[in-house]
């Protein structure tokens, strides 16, 4: 472990190494007031500073039984999204792959459908298995595809993510169409938190213990990202730790998926935000790409919940604006600093 | 519309071989039918009903509307409709159809289709090759299919639009009266809308009173706020909004906006609004499949369970069908009516 660590530290420029401190820092802090404005902001006007101590109200009800577990779902599922897009770079190696690039959202959401059509009142947990399942195998097969082009020009592997998406995606649609699911379906990947609470939450919990299992691995990770024979050369088995990292993206895919849906870019735009800022050591970033994954989802629900108060708009819509914002802006930047 | 040329070559190359095909099995009707258009029009012309309706016209992304008057044909025999409110009157009445979008016709509705029926394509879409083939007498759009005015008209001269511009009442009491002349069936029209409407003022007697009411779509896991229709009735009549439209249900919230499919809502939300009747349609369930336990599940959590609603087992679930796709028509009326009465029970 400790080759490994001297291995991957010359990949991050130190001079970047002072603007860390105050990075932390301000994610720290959005992090802690975005939670806060979190918590008492939404439909009910009970909950309150004032309404918490005083009987009458439901504010402790709601603040146990839907605000603090929608918090804590936006926190984790935003931390583990980013996370996932990050593994998933460093599998591939190349920056602009992300689950819904790569087709293993659309395999996800193919399995929802089937799980939909055989067993429509089924509980949320065999669901999370099918499309963890299905997630898993959609991440197989563009790994296999990827192993198998020729050129891995820097756009290319995303283009052939998103045609092998936009595949699964049309067999998806054909069969929710011929069976008349097709608005169901898209209930379903709508990415919203407005039906989260205690009790229906809680599998965004499997989604951190997969944010931990990276940590751990983190290093390792690092050294995929410096391609297989490299990785082969310093001893690691690259074939389990490419799995290891399947299944946590495959994961991570499919506990969102069930418990708030779609939600696109966020994977693509974090990992690259804080790849910019401090480098490519899986290990240094993992806490900076969960933070800042959060702080994202945080921000992007509460405008949910703020524009057509006291209705909500879909949170994927908001993320998918500023996401797409964001990656634009991450292009453009490149060129720019002639990357 | 050039475009729609090309297509009537085809399609008259498809009625062609049709009818070349029917010659072959009975010959002595063959030049008959292959006269049809002409002959068998001239003796049923005889009586026709006028009716007159605003068409839509021009771009179908954004039409212009025209008045139209159509000398519609009594008994028609081949009927193709596209409006699933219509199919519901014109079946009651004792007429059937010989098309439709059979993909989006309720089980309950399928005995008004004649056993061979054509697919005539989509609530949106119409497949004009399939219609054109069997040379309808009368069409019947409404709404969703208003667009295909212009496009079947190039099929049969004889196409209404009964799209809902008005009270919903007053849509029910003109298709009602129209199809009762059409069929020849102006007793039993009159008897069954004076009945509905019997009904429709027995449920809004049983609704005044009972304090707010919201209505909410079920779909996935989330929920929407269903509206009323605007003051003025220039919009579609839309889907729970007629819950306070027709039945007198008073809105727990003044400004939900009529968005078709609703505004998403938390469960705080209802919890907040707190209405005292809360009236689901799952949209789950109008795909077919047991949907039913769908909306129970969604709706039985803690949060809901503290509402005025659920306290007192005030939750009225609606018939996904009647209030979701058809909303109209005799039997469906009497569907929704009935989903309004069970309030009292």
């Amino acid at each position: 472990m400790a080759v490994v660590t001297e291995a991957a530290a010359p990949t991050t420029p130190t001079q970047v190494r002072p603007r860390r401190t105050w990075v932390g820092v301000v994610i720290g802090a959005l992090l802690v007031v975005l939670s806060v404005v979190s918590l008492f902001v939404g439909a009910s006007s009970d909950v309150s500073i004032a309404g918490i101590f005083d009987a009458e109200s439901n504010a402790s009800f709601l603040l146990a039984a839907s605000r603090i577990p929608r918090t804590i779902a936006l926190l984790l599922v935003g931390a583990s999204l980013g996370i996932a897009g990050l593994i998933m770079q460093m599998l591939v190696r190349n920056k602009f792959v992300e689950p819904s690039t790569t087709g293993v959202t659309e395999f996800g959401a193919l399995g929802m459908l089937g799980a939909l059509v055989f067993w429509p009142g089924m509980p949320v947990l065999p669901r999370m298995f099918i499309v963890a399942a299905c997630a898993l195998f959609g991440t197989w097969v563009f790994l296999r595809i990827i192993r198998n082009v020729p050129v891995r020009h820097l756009v290319l592997v995303p283009l052939v993510g998103i045609m092998l998406g936009g595949v699964v995606g049309a067999v998806t649609a054909f069969f929710a169409y011929r069976l008349d699911l097709l608005q169901a379906l898209m209930q379903w990947q709508q990415g919203s938190f407005a039906t989260v609470m205690r009790g229906r939450y809680e599998f965004v919990w499997i989604a951190a213990l997969m944010v931990v299992i990276a940590w751990i691995a983190a290093d390792r990770f690092s050294v995929i990202g410096l391609g297989e024979d490299f990785a082969t050369n310093l001893g690691l088995n690259y074939r389990r730790i490419v799995g290891v990292g399947m299944v946590i993206i495959a994961v991570i895919t499919a506990c969102v998926l069930v418990t708030a849906g779609i939600l696109p870019f966020l994977g693509l735009v974090v990992p690259n935000v804080v790849s910019i800022i401090i480098g490519d050591n899986v290990r240094r970033s993992i806490p900076w790409v969960a933070g800042l994954g959060a702080v994202f989802v945080l921000a992007c629900d509460i405008i949910a919940r703020l524009v057509r108060f006291p209705y909500e708009i879909p949170l994927s819509v908001v993320v998918g604006v500023i996401g797409a914002g964001l990656f634009l802006w991450l292009l453009l930047r490149r060129r720019g600093h002639a990357h | 519309m050039p475009t729609i040329r090309p297509l009537s070559a085809l399609s008259l190359i498809a009625a062609s071989t049709l009818v070349l095909a029917g010659c072959s099995s009975s010959a002595a009707d063959g030049d008959a039918s292959a006269e049809s258009g002409a002959a068998g029009d001239a003796t049923q012309t005889e009586e026709t009903v006028s009716f007159t309706f605003d068409a839509a016209v021009g771009d179908p992304d954004d039409p212009d509307f025209e008045e139209k008057t159509v000398e519609v044909p009594k008994n028609p025999e081949n009927v193709v409709i596209f409006d699933m409110a219509s199919l519901d009157t014109w079946g009651n009445l004792g007429g059937e159809a010989a098309g439709a979008p059979l993909d989006s016709v309720p089980d309950y509705l399928s005995d008004y289709l004649v056993d061979d029926a054509i697919n005539a394509g989509t609530l949106f879409e119409a497949d004009l090759l399939a219609i054109e083939a069997i040379q309808p007498d009368l069409i019947i759009i409404a709404g969703r299919s208003s667009t295909q005015y212009e496009a079947l008209t190039q099929i049969t001269p004889n196409v209404i639009d009964l799209t809902a511009n008005g009270p919903f009442e007053d849509q029910l009491e003109r298709s009602v009266t129209l199809f009762g002349e059409i069929l020849g069936q102006e007793d039993a029209a009159a008897e069954a809308l004076a009945e509905l409407q019997g009904g429709i003022a027995e449920a809004r007697e049983a609704t005044e009173g009972i304090g707010t009411g919201l209505a909410i779509m079920t779909a996935g896991d989330s929920i929407t706020a269903l509206a009323p229709s605007s003051g003025d009735f220039s919009g579609p009549v839309l889907r729970g909004g007629l819950v306070y439209d027709v039945f007198g249900v008073e809105p727990v919230h003044a400004d939900i906006r009529s968005a078709t499919h609703g505004e998403p809502v938390s469960f705080e939300f209802l919890l907040e609004q707190d209405p005292d009747y809360l009236f689901v349609l799952d949209r789950n369930a109008v795909a077919g499949s047991d949907g039913d336990a769908m909306a129970d599940v969604v709706l039985d959590n803690e949060i809901v369970h503290q509402t005025t609603a659920w306290k007192n087992d005030q939750i009225v679930s609606l018939d996904p069908a009647a209030w979701y796709i058809v909303f109209g028509g005799i039997e469906t009326t009497q569907i929704m009516i009935d989903d309004i009465l069970s309030i009292t029970s």
